[in-house]
């Protein structure tokens, strides 16, 4: 373990690299190149935005406003929880292809191979830096500042890559011995990303007890909420929920690194 | 035994060849039955490799010549055995390896540098270098994907003969192309053995396992049939799988070559060294060679004789041969080192044997003849026209209607012919 972690280490310029790689390659020859990072989300804020407040119209979300009675727009909230989500889910989906689809490295030269699956969540994260900076400007524009709240992003950030990295291992060596997860684990984010409260607010849940309780097992559910609260609200994170969310990071982890581990000397074979 | 790049104990490694591989699930269920069976590509390779030392693999096709040449780069595990590795490895075993068809010339440098183990600090050291020696500097920043073919090999060509590493790992896939790079490639591996790295390659030349490895690893089936001096392990292959023609075996192409003489004066040494005084074993026609022979002549053996004779490798075809008595050189008594020096090889591309002997000053007295076990190779010198035939002879061409042969100074071409 320790041994694997030094050795991950030993080979950060070329994670680096797969890294730059992997975003060079996703907006090669696109007219707005690493803008897309940008657009895409804001396009389905926008489709959401449009749909919740001509077609549902939906008021905006009761808890969300801020201490000093400041209220959140709804695009805004929506956006904020997209934002930490789609760390997860490009991760998490990103994952099942890292390992074949650098199938024609494996023959050819030695590296740990870890670091394919890590770079997937580390261009990821990077992506995320973008949005990230959107949210910001769009924050301080629509609702004012955040306060000193948010100084927990870093660790929420911390927890979410943990456990995208946890899951990212297990599930891009299960691909290569069973191509099937690809599709499965596209249809199974879409399930996930209804029963996380990224488009409404779990309080909205309190109220439908095994609903609540289910949403409260997502380990997804206390990274939005803490994000949101300290980004967009200026409330402090829900630690219960994050602690949680740590554990089963963590878990993950372990699993993915002993799955992974298992696997990956195999790897070279098969793909 | 502290000293040892590599050691492989008693490696084994199996693949599993699918009849029909299940890679879905439907397929997983459906078809119960696993078909397939277990191939045994190593069965209990025993290896020690001495840092510094450069080693061939040889061997038959199937023999498991690539699979241990993979073990040994840890691109596979094995199933068995233990590989210690001690040093940083880069493996050649393809032109191009990490080459993404999306990143440009340049990204493709970086990225493959450090898939081959290079810091990024080296990497932009050697760049330079690098696209000099691609000669595309202006298609650097466009994806590879645009490349044509010749771009594409001579930058993966260029990347690949750029790394720096303690141990190197080449399978002989990177000697395609042509004769150009396959000199460059040589080149390199001359270089970094001069510079104490460690080598693995693999090849089917075996010339080239002769002139460049100083041991040699012979494979039969997956195990180690023979492992020892490149010279005597290439000898042994070649007699056992080249046994069947019998003109081989009158001219001896591919023989071992042999030792004899009577004594008492021993030639303890032969080497084939450069203008720069190094055992390289590769040359370009041109290039200074110097075949230095160190012997033991007791006292009062006075008059000895040192003979030189070179033969073309693949049919022993005699190109020439000296002895230091025609230049007036005898060789004194004691222990001592004559050296054959010639400034201007003019041998033309080719694997070639020597023969060094020393015999008295009639010639008739043998003492120590070392018969076609020492051999060098040639490779064209860029800076030449192409010739064809074995020795460059330096000629002149004259052309001119009747009118101007009595004065065809003005039309003289100056050109090289050949003889051979």
């Amino acid at each position: 373990m320790i041994a694997g972690v030094e050795e991950v280490f030993r080979a950060r310029e070329l994670t680096a690299n797969l890294v730059r790689r992997d975003l060079k390659v996703r907006h090669r020859g696109t007219f707005l190149g690493m803008l897309w990072s940008l657009t895409t989300p804001l396009l389905y804020v926008g489709l959401y935005w449009f749909i919740f407040t001509f077609i549902f119209r939906a008021r905006d979300i009761q808890d969300a406003t801020r201490a000093d009675g400041t209220v959140v727009p709804f695009a805004l909230y929506f956006f904020g929880g997209l934002v930490i989500w789609n760390v997860f889910a490009t991760a998490v989906g990103g994952s099942t292809g890292s390992v074949i689809g650098s199938g024609y490295l494996l023959g050819k030269v030695y590296f740990p191979r870890a670091i394919l699956p890590l770079s997937t969540v580390l261009s990821c994260v990077v992506t995320f830096g973008f949005e990230l900076a959107v949210l910001m400007v769009a924050t301080v524009i629509f609702a004012g500042f955040p306060d000193w709240h948010i100084v927990w992003l870093p660790l929420i950030l911390l927890i979410v890559t943990v456990l995208s990295f946890g899951l990212a291992l297990i599930l891009s060596a299960l691909t290569v011995f069973l191509r099937d997860v690809a599709h499965f684990i596209g249809v199974f984010l879409q399930l996930w990303f209804w029963g996380t409260p990224i488009i409404y607010s779990l309080s909205l849940m309190h109220d439908r007890a095994s609903l609540y309780r289910l949403l409260q097992a997502n380990p997804m559910t206390g990274i939005v909420v803490s994000f949101r609260n300290v980004v967009l609200l200026n409330r402090p994170p829900d630690l219960k929920l994050l602690g949680y969310d740590a554990l089963v990071a963590l878990v993950c982890l372990a699993v993915g690194t002993k799955v992974f581990g298992h696997w990956q000397r195999q790897f070279a074979e098969i793909v | 035994m502290s000293d040892l790049a590599i050691s492989c104990e008693g490696v084994w490694k199996s693949y599993r060849i699918y009849h029909q591989r299940a890679h879905t699930l439907k397929e997983k269920v459906l078809s119960r039955a696993h078909r397939y069976e277990d191939f045994w590509a190593l069965k209990g390779i025993d290896l020690e490799v001495e840092t510094g030392t450069t080693i061939g693999i040889i061997g038959l096709n199937g023999s498991g010549k690539s699979t241990l040449l993979k073990t040994l780069a840890m691109v596979l595990t094995p199933n068995k055995g233990r590989l210690t590795v001690k040093g940083r490895i880069s493996p050649l075993l393809e032109l191009g390896t990490g080459f993404h068809p999306e990143l440009t010339g340049k990204e493709n440098v970086f990225l493959a540098g450090s898939l081959l183990g290079q810091a990024k600090r080296e990497v932009e050291k050697r760049y330079d270098g690098i696209v000099d020696f691609a000669g595309i500097e202006s298609f650097m920043d466009i994806p590879v994907k645009n490349y044509s073919s010749g771009m594409y090999a001579r930058l993966a060509f260029a990347v690949a003969i750029s790394v720096d590493p303690e141990i190197l790992i080449v399978d002989e896939v990177l000697a395609v192309g042509d004769e150009g790079f396959q000199m460059k490639c040589w080149e390199r591996i001359s270089e970094l053995r001069a510079e104490g790295r460690t080598i693995v390659l693999v090849s089917h030349s075996l010339p080239t396992v002769r002139t460049l490895c100083s041991k040699a690893v012979w494979l039969e089936k997956g195990t180690v049939r023979e492992v020892g001096k490149a010279a005597d392990v290439v000898a042994d292959y070649l007699a056992e799988v080249h046994h069947e023609t019998a003109e081989n075996e009158q001219a001896g192409a591919g023989s071992h070559g042999r030792r004899y003489g009577a004594g008492p004066a021993q030639i303890t040494e032969i080497g084939v060294l450069n203008g720069d005084g190094a055992h390289t074993g590769t040359f370009r026609t041109g290039d200074p060679l110097t075949i230095r022979a160190t012997y033991d002549i007791p006292p009062g053996l006075n008059n000895t004789i040192c003979g030189i004779a070179v033969m073309r490798g693949e049919n022993l075809a005699y190109v020439f041969g000296q002895n230091s008595g025609q230049a007036g050189v005898t060789l004194p008594t004691g222990v001592g080192t004559v050296d054959f020096q010639v400034p201007y090889l003019p041998l033309l591309r080719g694997h070639y044997v020597i023969t060094v002997v020393l015999h008295d000053e009639a010639a008739t007295k043998i003492y120590d003849c070392h018969e076609r076990r020492h051999w060098f190779s040639v490779f064209d010198n860029p800076s030449l026209p192409i010739e064809g035939g074995m020795v460059h002879v330096t000629t002149e061409w004259r052309a001119g209607t009747s009118a101007t042969t009595e004065s065809p100074t003005a039309d003289a071409l100056h050109s090289s012919g050949t003889a051979g």
